[in-house]
This record gives structure tokens, sequence and C-alpha cells, in this order.
């Protein structure tokens, strides 16, 4: 008995030394990257301090970059062999970096775990030829966002739902100040190689053709529906109903009518309008002509194949995206924040539950299966910037939609033909 | 030991040392290593691939915007000069001749401490098209307010302005000190030839400016040529500003290389940048020693 | 013959001469004068347009249109800023980065600059035009070079013999420092200064006895003192405003991030067009230091943009 009991006192002093010795040569710091603000990663940071609370000896720390910058970020530091251990990644940049080698497939009970308490529409975004690459996070989903204060002034209860009929509601929307600008828009593009790529993706499911072939070797960039859908956006720019004096940033200011954005966007505006967001903010399907659609894409936390904290880094991540007894998962709290929707079941009903109108109007588009995810090809941010330049070159009227869809897919093509 | 180490002839090897070893790991290594990743295809993360000239044959023959960056970047560098030199040179003389020089002179070099990640901020807002200053002062005038930074045929001309501006204050300086080292006597007995404002600027002031101008202008078109920082600032996310208006081939170069690892495409970009960069020094060294001019 | 600046039909009359050639110097003076303003006013309104943009209200800047003058200035936002952004952080990086820099150069230019004035040996030729060919490469050849260099230079930073295994300099305040160690420019600007000392002054105190780096220090150094003034001038200024290979490196290390550097990666961190008045005020006080430091050294700073030219 006595014998028994020493063996098991020495046992545990036993495993206390290992245990002790594992936590003082271990001092592990796991380097999380994302391209939040300290203020939307807020729930996740608070997150990461109960995770090293529970896990003496982790310190996981934040690291931030502009969403402009991120990929260039994370592939500079790849090169650098400077890599953070944790990458939130947007699901188009995992061909690129998986195929460098940067990413290290999830072990065997993480997959599981992300295959049971995830959609397969949401599974799809993270996976390329087969392989799931990470935990889906975010889930922005295009729609076309109206102004109801200025399409009533204008005369008109409810939302376009083809382009002829957006084109007439802007037109009447459009003011302009004594030099020609533009006050107030009828409709609005952006800056950003997004926000001008993605509102055509987005346009082209809604015409029922989606912007890349099946097995992404191939675009449909130049089929009679993408010509006609850049010749409309075009037609807006030539006539005067928009510019680029007037962009989506503009919309908080009430300065637009109408534009094709993302859910994410939804905390900004709701900080810009604040009790007026309900009865201002409206959420339509995209204007089309077509069967109708949009686009849907993700972002996944992904480990790197060069972290030396791997096993660390999954298992928070695990910690981070499992739903806790409040409702929501880490993750989940901190999309939530932003008005965007997190990637797992249980999330995502949680979010259905407590939805306002402006949540259910995007809901809506996943669950009635028109949301398309948006494709994983090879070298997306390249394709993108270059689709972004020819969309410029068709707006500004220097080449006609057909000339400039025609010159960015030969060019597309050919990266397209580089891919193994 | 000691003795050798400090002797005549042992001590300038031993003060070019650190310079020489410099040369050899930040000079000469990395013009070798470039010049033979420039022969390869390389994503950086997997060893390099052998392709020969590939890469430069692709530049100059298939790829669609290397020789439109190269034609741009030449705009930029040669509008730069073409606006800010005789606007420097202009305002050198009135500022050689002013009193309060010192005052003057903080107001025109102000820019050229100023960080250029702040100069590119600050002119993002001058240059809004509905409510920038720039455009706030055209309307009190009642001119049109063009998109400064929004239409693809103003952006190059934007950014160059901004680089005149950056630019104009340390030129302005270079030629008042060029214009006070010409000696009276030379305006003195021109004079008395009977030269008029004109001739005296065209027969005496600009040849003895000469090696002035010549600084400037070949300081001021390398830098042009190979410029893209205020590029990277002013047209955030869309490399370039709409429709790559105002890429220029140092910023499609940093992009190829570090956001889509093409390290031996950008390895030649940047061979193709310098011999061009090279050849038009050498000719502008030419044109402008032209008239004996040849103090070194 | 060309005409003369004053017509010789009023040359009768001296009083009407005497008082046109008054006007026109008048004229011209005026004329002078209303250049140097309106330039000048074209050099700092873009940055009374930023200190006023930093000063708008969320509201203001929300309007439509947006206000310009701003009605109800939020001083707060220099403050706030300080506790958003790591500004302090950032200068101290740039501070000692730039001082670094600045001291390695002015040191090494020295050196070598000397040894190509005032010692006769072969190769000394060849020595002084590589350093002038170097000047010739542009920087931008050196940028994917230099960061694999620094990337697998052995030994270092848990890197091997072969340079496999760590990342080398990348990460650490040297790869923001080594490659900017020399200048050629530097070592060409001392050589002209060097050149000036007269050699009979260093032979006399070869003659006393004293070694060539005491000769150097004690003797050489200080007669060029101004000359190494006017280049660590105008090196700290150069690099202080540094930003594409100071970014390249320091993507993933933000603890090593410059003023600038900060500046310009942070630019999501205010993106909504409500907050961009705390992103103005982030630029003004990027900026307030080096602008302290130039109007007080101003003088001497003229003096080295201009020593390039005039020496060359």
């Amino acid at each position: 008995m006595t014998g028994r009991g020493t063996g098991l006192l020495g046992a545990c002093a036993g495993l206390a030394i290992i245990a002790g010795g594992a936590f003082a040569q271990e001092a592990r710091t796991i380097t999380v990257a994302t391209h939040y603000s300290a203020e939307q990663m807020a729930p996740l940071l608070a997150c990461f301090d109960a995770y090293e609370a529970e896990h003496p000896g982790v310190t996981v720390e934040h690291q931030e970059t502009a969403y402009g910058d991120f990929l260039q970020t994370i592939l500079t530091s790849r090169v650098g062999g400077t890599a953070p251990d944790i990458l939130n990644v947007y699901s188009v940049w995992v061909p690129q970096l998986a195929g460098a080698g940067a990413l290290e497939p999830p072990p065997a009970e993480i997959a599981e775990f992300i295959q049971s308490g995830y959609s397969p529409a949401t599974i799809g975004a993270a996976t390329v030829d087969g392989q799931l690459w990470g935990i889906p996070t975010e889930l922005s989903i295009y729609a076309l966002v109206y102004n109801k204060a200025l399409l009533e002034q204008a005369g008109y209860a409810e939302p376009p739902r083809t382009w002829a009929e957006l084109r007439e509601i802007a037109e009447k929307i459009t003011r302009t100040n004594d030099q020609g600008n533009i006050d107030v828009g009828g409709y609005a593009y952006g800056t950003t190689v997004a926000e001008g790529v993605h509102p055509f993706y987005a346009q082209m499911f809604a015409a029922g053709v989606p912007p890349f072939s099946e097995d992404g070797r191939s675009t449909n960039l130049t089929s009679p529906e993408a010509i006609r859908i850049l010749d409309e956006q075009a037609a807006l720019f030539r006539d005067g109903v928009t510019s680029n004096a007037i962009a989506v940033d503009n919309f908080a200011s009430g300065a637009v009518a109408m534009q094709v954005s993302a859910n994410w966007n939804k905390s900004g505006w709701q900080d810009a309008f604040g009790d007026q967001f309900e009865s201002t903010v409206g959420v339509a399907p995209i204007p089309t002509d077509g069967p109708g659609g949009t686009m849907l894409y993700s972002f996944l936390w992904a480990v790197d194949s060069t972290s030396d904290v791997k096993e660390d880094a999954w298992d928070l991540l695990r910690y981070l995206s499992e739903p806790r007894e409040a409702g929501l998962s880490c993750t989940g709290e901190a999309m939530q924040g932003m008005g965007a929707f997190a990637g797992g079941n249980a999330d995502l009903a949680a979010m259905t539950e407590g939805a306002d109108a402006f949540d259910r109007a995007y809901i809506e588009e996943v669950t009635s299966g028109r949301a398309v995810t948006q494709p994983n090809v090879w070298q997306a941010s390249e394709v993108d910037r270059i689709l972004r330049g020819y969309i410029d070159m068709a707006w500004s009227g220097s080449m006609t939609a057909e000339e400039a869809l025609t010159a960015a897919d030969a060019e597309i093509q050919a990266i397209l033909a580089e891919q193994p | 030991m000691r003795r050798l180490l400090s002797s005549k002839a042992a001590a300038p090897w031993l003060f070019l040392g650190p310079a020489i070893l410099f040369a050899l790991v930040f000079v000469l290594l990395p013009v070798g290593f470039a010049a033979y990743i420039s022969l390869t295809d390389w994503d950086s993360l997997s060893p390099p691939r052998w392709v020969g000239l590939g890469n430069y044959r692709y530049l100059l023959t298939t790829d669609p915007v290397f020789l439109r960056t190269l034609w741009q970047t030449l705009l930029f560098a040669l509008g730069a000069l073409i606006l800010g030199v005789p606007l420097a040179l202009g305002l050198a003389f009135a500022f050689s001749r002013s009193r309060h020089q010192a005052a003057w002179r903080v107001a025109y070099t102000l820019p050229m401490v100023t960080n250029i990640v702040a100069i590119g901020f600050i002119f993002t807002f001058v240059f809004r098209q509905t409510d920038g200053a720039l455009n706030r002062l055209l309307a009190l005038f009642g001119l049109p307010g063009p998109g400064w930074l929004t239409d693809p045929s103003l952006t190059l001309l934007s950014a160059t302005l901004v680089f005149v501006w950056m630019e104009l204050g340390r030129n302005m300086l270079l030629f008042a000190a060029g214009l006070t080292s010409i000696d009276e006597s030379y305006y003195e007995a021109a004079k008395l030839d009977g030269a008029g404002t004109w001739q005296l600027f065209r027969f005496v002031t600009l040849p003895l400016l000469r090696p002035t101008i010549l600084f400037v202008v070949l300081t001021g078109f390398i830098s042009g040529m190979s410029y893209f920082t205020l590029m990277l600032v002013l047209f955030p996310g869309t490399q370039g500003g709409p429709g790559r208006a105002a890429l220029t081939t140092g910023q499609y170069m940093y992009q190829m290389a570090f956001e889509d690892l093409r390290m031996g495409r950008a390895s030649a970009v940047s061979y193709v940048l310098f011999a061009l960069v090279f050849v038009a020094t050498l000719v502008q060294v030419r044109l402008l020693r032209r008239g004996g001019l040849e103090q070194t | 013959m060309a005409e003369s600046s004053l017509p010789a039909d009023l040359s009768d009359s001296p009083g009407l001469g005497r008082r046109i050639l008054r006007l026109r110097r008048l004229a011209w003076r005026l004329l002078r004068w209303a250049l140097l303003l309106i330039g000048a006013a074209i050099m700092l309104l873009p940055f009374l347009d930023m200190v006023l943009g930093a000063l708008r209200t969320p509201a203001e800047r929300l309007a439509r249109p947006p206000v310009y003058w701003p009605r109800d200035p939020q001083w707060g936002n220099f403050v706030r800023v300080f506790d958003e952004l790591p500004l302090l952080r950032w200068t101290l990086n740039s501070l000692g980065v730039t001082l670094a820099i600045t001291f390695l150069q002015c040191l090494t230019s020295a050196m070598a600059g000397y040894a190509l004035a005032k010692f006769p040996f072969r190769g000394r030729l060849a020595m002084f035009r590589f350093a002038v060919g170097a000047q010739m490469f542009p920087f931008f050849i050196f940028l994917i070079p230099w960061f694999f260099i620094l990337r697998y230079f052995p030994l270092v930073g848990g890197n091997g013999l072969a340079g496999q295994g760590g990342s080398g300099f990348l990460g650490t305040y040297a790869a923001l420092i080594l490659p900017f160690a020399v200048s050629w420019y530097g070592i060409f600007l001392m050589r002209q200064f060097f050149l000036a000392i007269p050699d009979e002054l260093l032979d006399a105190a070869r003659m006393d006895g004293a070694g060539e780096f005491l000769i150097f220090g004690r003797i050489a150094l200080p007669l060029v003192a101004s000359g190494l003034a006017t280049l660590a001038i105008f090196v700290f200024l150069y690099h202080w405003n540094e930003v594409l290979w100071t970014m390249t490196v320091t993507r993933t290390a933000p603890d090593l991030q410059t003023l600038p550097v900060g500046i310009y990666l942070l630019r999501g961190a205010f993106e909504e067009e409500a907050t961009k008045s705390l992103q103005q005020a982030a630029i003004c006080v990027s900026v307030l230091p080096v602008l302290v430091v130039f109007v007080a050294l101003q003088r001497y700073y003229a003096a080295s943009v201009t020593s390039g030219s005039v020496k060359g």
C-alpha cells in the first residue's frame, strides 16, 4: 500500500520534473498574421490571452498588415525565412502559396474537425485539387447594397432587379457639382483591385457564366455575357452616371445610391449611419437579366510549413474555431464584430438566429444556393491585377469592352498555362 | 607586425579594407548574382531553372506591359526634367538676388526633408477629385476639377508634378550656388560689348552654368528612371493607378519579385532598365559636355 | 549689334532716364519677389492642407459636400495617434538606424577617401575609377540580390556554413544598416576634401615618427571636419527618409520598422473616411522631428546639397 503510494508519488514527481523541464526549455511563441486591425481583432486577442493562461510557456503574438500588403508580406517573409506560424489567408491565394510549399496540410484530427463542422461550399473554398489547407474563417458575399433614402427621394421604393432598371435609377440620382464632378452618385465602383474585379465576377455569376472554367485552365472573359457586362459598366462612366470621382468609400457619406459590396462593410456603415442604419442601408440580389447569382469568398486559418510550433499552432486554431458556451467561437465573435460571417455551421446558425435584415439578405444568397465560391485559380492576385487594369481601360473609354477583355484574356491565359 | 601595419606601404590598403570588403559582398557579388538569376526561372523557394535569355526575350517580345512601363518611366523622368529644370533655374535667378535667403531656403527645401511616404499621402489628399485642395482652388477660378489620381490620362502627369515639387528646392539651391560662383567680371565685360539681358543669359550665364546643369540633369534623370516609392503611396492597391497608366518599370519589377515571386524575370527587368539608364547617361554627358567643358 | 539696355534717345534727359531705369529695376524686383512668393506658396500649401485635414471631425469629413475649414479643430488627434500607433518606437528605430548608417558612411568614406587622396600606390587609379563607376549602379539592381545575400549570409541568424537553416541578417537591425555601410559618393567627396591638405604636413608628422593611423586621426581628419559634417547631414537626411529597402526587409519585423515604413504599412489602419483625420495627424507627427532639426541646420544643409555639384 505504502509502497504503491510512494511509487505513485515518485511517478508524479518524475512527471512533474519532466513536465517542468519541458516547460522550461520550450517557451514557444506562436505568431499569427492577419489583415485585421487591433479593433477588429479584439475578441481574438482576448482569446489569445485566455489560451496563454491555459497553456503556460506559450505566447501568442498578433502581426497586423494592411490587406493591400498582406500577400506581399507573407510571400516576402516566406522568402526571407521569417514567416509567421499562422496565416489568415484569402482562399484564392491558396493555390500559389500551396504550390510554393508554403502551407502545412492540417493533421487528420483537424481535417476531421473541419469536415464535420463546416458546410461543403465553405470547405470547397479552402480546398485546392482535393487537398484541404486550413480552417475556414471569414465568409463574405457580394450583393447590391443601396441607400433607401436616396432611392426614395428619386421616387423608387424597390431596388432594381435588372441592369436596365439600375441604370435608370442611378441616372436620376446622380448629381454633379459646379465643376461637373459627381457629388452624389447613382452608382459607384472602388479603386482597389478587388473593388473593380469582384463586382465584375459577381455580375458574371449572376448572368450564369462563371469567370473561369471548372478546371481553372481557361476563362470565360470573352463570352458575350462578359463583354456585355463590362460594356454596360463602361456606359455608366461614358454617360456620367458614375465616375472615378465617387467611390464605394463614399457610401458611408450618403453620397452613393447603389454599389455591389460585401457584407463585411457592415460595421463601418453602422458607425456612419448610427440608428439610421436599418432604415438607410438596403441589400438586394445583384441586378441581372440572367438566372441570378453572386460570388462568395472566404478566408482561412492556415499554418506555415516552416513553422517550428506546428502542433501548437493547430491546437490554437482549433481552440479559436470551436463553439464556446456563450455560442460563438472566438473566430465567430470577431467576424460578427466586423459584420462578416464565420464559416462554421454552429457559428453560422447562431448568427442567423440573431440576424437583422441586412444579414438575412446576405445569408439568403447562400442558403438559396445563388452564391458561388470564387474559384481558386492559379496566381489569382496577379490575374486579378491584370483584369483590373483592363477594366479600367474600358471604363475610361480608351478600349472597348471587347478589346479590353480580349487583351486581358490573352494575358491571363498565359499565366494559367504555367500551372503544373 | 605593428610596424608593418602602420607602415606607409600597408596603410592605404588598411584604410581601403572596409570599402573593398563591402564592394565584394554588396556590389560585385550582387551584380553577378542578379545577372545569373536573370538567366533563370526562380521563385526563390525551389532551385532556379536555367532558361538562358528566355526572360529577356519574353520581356522584349511577348510581355504586353514591360515596354509600356519603360515608355512611362521615360516620360516621367524626362517630364520631370523638362518641367522642373527651367522652373528651378528661374527661381534660382530670383533667389540668388533676393534678401532673406534663409527664409526662402526653408520654404523651398521643406519637401526635400519630408519623407516620401508623407509626401505621397499629402498629395493623395490634395489631388482628391471632389474635395481636394487643388480642385477646390481651381473651382474658385471657375475651372474644371479633373481626376488627378483617377483619370488614366492624368495620373502620370500628377506623379511627375509631385516629383518636380519635391526636387524643386534642391535644384534651385544647386543652380543658385552655380550662379553665385560666376564671376561678376564676365557680365561686366559682356555689358561693355553691349549685350542685353537675353544675350547675357544666353552667352554668359548658360555656358558657365553648364557643369551645374549637367549635374542636375544627370542626377535627376537617374533618380527619375528608378523611382516608384511615390507611386506606391499615390496609387494604393491599383499598382500604378487606373489602367496601369502610371506604372513605372521599377514598380513593375518590385511587384514581379516580391508579389509574384518571379525573381528571374524581375532581375532581367532590372538589367534592361540599368542598360537603358547607362546608355542614356552616356548620351547626356556627351551632349552636355560638347562645347569645351572638359573640366573634371 | 545688340541693343543697349538703355535706349539712346532717353539718355538725353538724364532725369527721366534714371527714373525709367529705377522703375524698371523696381518692376524686376517685384517680379522676382512675386515669383518667389508664388513658388513658396506652392511649396507650403500642401503642408497646410495636411494640418487642416488632421483637425477635421468625422462628421465634417462625411458631410456632403465635405467641409474644408475645420470648425471644431480636433487638436486631440495629434495626441491620439500616439496611443494608437507605436510612433515613438518608429522614431527611435529611425534615429538609431540612420545614425548608425551616417557614422559608418562617414568613417568608411573618410578612410577610403584619405587612402585615395594621399597615398601613391599601385592600383590607386583602378580603385578610384571603381568608386566613381560604382555610383552608376542604380539602387534597384541591388534590391533582389541584397535580400538574398542577407538571407543566406553564412553563420548568421541560425544559418549554417552554407547559409541554410535560418534567416540570416533578416529580422535584425543589421539588415537595415549593412547594405549602406559604404557610400561611393562619400568616398569620392572625401577624397576631394583630403586632396586640399598639403602633403608636407603629413610628411612632417611622419618625420616625427607618428604612425599612419595617428596621422589620419589626429591631423588629417580634423582638417576635413567641415567636409565630414556636410557629408553627415546629407547622409542622415537621405537615409532618414529611405523607404523601399527598409520596407522590404521589415515587413514581418514590426519591431524594426522606421517612421516612414510604419506609416506606409499602416495605411490600412485608418482606411475609412471618418478616421482619415487620424491618418493625416500621424503623417504630421512623422514629419515634425526632422523639420525641426532641418530648420535649425538649414544653412549647413544647403551647403551639403550643393557640395556635390561644385566639387564634382
